[in-house]
């Protein structure tokens, strides 16, 4: 029993904190709530899953079961950002200077922003791949879907961003 | 975008292209402009969002990992609360159980026999064993019957039986009676975890068995009449007998062999002293004080009190 529990603490601590900021980014901010649903995903792990996973499958349960969760709570609030206009303002290159800080979290808070307008399937698609480096398979497992449908929800995911990126920095040259 | 190489730039920055591809992708991007500025928009777009820094901290990490490790398997994080708190519940359930193995003992205690017990012992309700004055045989046990032909239907039963150790024991010599008892079948009777509430009745009646045997030991023998006054003994080793085979009975179910073993010693000095008439020989009196003595059954009785008090108190 020692043992196991060794071993879900070292699974906790290398995933913890890659669960909440994909929780995080999936949420579009909210970082309490992330939290506090990555830890219910470790929890239901620890009661219901745990030693019965085959190797290296757990990481795969826990973003399912945080994505799932995730989704509960989108259908809750139902809530979604649609923030064009700052789009390229977080995009534009950023001069080092005593508000380089301030932007820098507002960058950070128009990522989130950005990313909320896209569908949750591609959103999340796009998270596991950029920040978790899943590849096409492994995010197909999490998702329970088909590798051809992830590399078309990412390729979409991307395009949407860049595109709305690239309308963005139009009219703000068009307005200078 | 309108270059039909551009959905597979995706899969080229995501490594997901066989070499072949890749390599004709790569050589693509290279006299494309198009598509070199959409793998730049794409790899800007990676930085940005691997870039999100999380707020979780190694406080709440660290503090979020002992709630689980530690409380895991009752409470849950969010929206999983009982109503119900588990020790609220577990209490709940010790009072149904005990209400109930009272009422049980209520029953065979007001339709006892004072002229023998032994009958009384005989009747349905509870013993896969069975005592008897002068036949150890089986016909006058309920289930005894049902064995034969349950070993006949299912004989690799036998060779499956219990692990553990035989619990039955020849009659030994100055005995009044014989312990006639069935292995327990590992599939009717599952092994379990004793609850509370049975380690609560166990512990009283070890008690109360110590106290009665400790009575027991200090009558007083009329050396003028050869005889001894022991209906109060008498009295309490019957409402003790009842109660003796219930918890040996649970303790053998739930595997408990210690204390199915303590119960099962102590079973004949019970039925011994139930059925001493009411005036007994002094010689039976300390024929039976001499068979405690020799099977050390009060101190036994005094470690495994102790034992079950600690338990509880855990």
């Amino acid at each position: 029993m020692a043992s196991e529990d060794d071993e879900f603490t070292m699974l906790f601590q290398d995933f913890y904190p890659s669960l909440c900021r994909f929780l995080e980014c999936l949420l579009g901010g909210r970082a309490p709530l992330a939290q506090d649903l990555a830890q219910e995903s470790f929890l239901q792990l620890h009661r219901t899953a745990w030693g019965t996973l085959p190797p290296g499958e757990a990481r795969f349960w826990l973003y399912r079961v945080a994505r799932n969760l995730a989704i509960n709570e989108f259908r809750k609030s139902n809530t979604r950002y649609r923030l064009f206009d700052r789009v390229v303002e977080a995009m534009r290159p950023v001069a080092r200077n005593p508000e380089q800080e301030y932007e820098t979290r507002e960058r950070k808070t128009l990522v989130l922003e950005m990313l909320q307008t896209l569908p949750e399937d591609q959103r999340t698609a796009l998270l596991l791949r950029e920040q978790e480096q899943l590849s096409y398979r492994e995010i197909g497992e999490v998702m329970k879907v088909s590798e051809s449908k992830v590399k078309v929800d990412i390729f979409r995911a991307r395009a949407s961003l860049r595109e709305r990126w690239g309308k963005r920095a139009k009219t703000a040259v068009s307005a200078s | 975008m309108s270059c039909s190489f551009t959905e597979k730039i995706s899969s080229l920055i995501d490594g997901e292209l066989a070499q072949a591809e890749a390599r004709e992708v790569e050589r693509h991007v290279l006299t494309c402009a198009e598509c070199e500025q959409v793998k730049t928009d794409f790899l800007s777009l990676r930085s940005q969002i691997a870039g999100f820094e999380t707020a979780a901290n190694p406080a709440i990490t660290n503090r979020e990992l002992n709630r689980i490790l530690s409380r895991g398997d009752r409470v849950s994080a969010r929206g999983l609360r009982w109503g119900w708190s588990t020790p609220a519940i577990a209490f709940a359930t010790m009072l149904v159980v005990g209400a109930i193995v009272g009422l049980i003992w209520y029953q065979n205690s007001s339709n006892t026999n004072p002229n023998n017990v032994v009958a009384h012992v005989a009747s349905p309700t509870p013993p896969p064993s069975v005592e008897r004055n002068d036949q150890p045989q089986p016909e006058a046990s309920p289930k005894e019957p049902e064995a034969s032909p349950k070993e006949t239907k299912n004989p690799e039963r036998e060779p499956s039986a219990k692990p553990k150790k035989p619990l039955v024991r020849e009659p030994k010599a100055g005995e009044q009676f014989a312990l006639v008892t069935e292995p327990v079948d590992p599939i009717a009777a599952p092994e379990r975890v004793r609850p509370a509430d049975a380690q609560t009745l166990t512990a009283i009646h070890i008690e109360k068995s110590e106290t009665l045997l400790v009575a027991f030991r200090n009558v007083r023998l009329n050396t003028a009449t050869s005889d001894a006054e022991v209906a109060y003994e008498r009295k309490r080793a019957r409402q003790l007998v009842q109660q003796n085979m219930i918890l040996r009975r649970e303790a053998d179910a739930s595997g408990d062999v210690q204390i199915a073993s303590l119960l099962e010693s102590l079973q004949p000095i019970l039925l011994d002293i139930a059925n001493l008439p009411d005036k007994p020989d002094s010689n039976a009196v300390r024929t039976i004080r001499e068979r405690v003595e020799r099977k050390n059954i009060v101190p036994l009785l005094q470690v495994n009190s102790a034992a079950l008090a600690r338990a509880l108190d855990d």
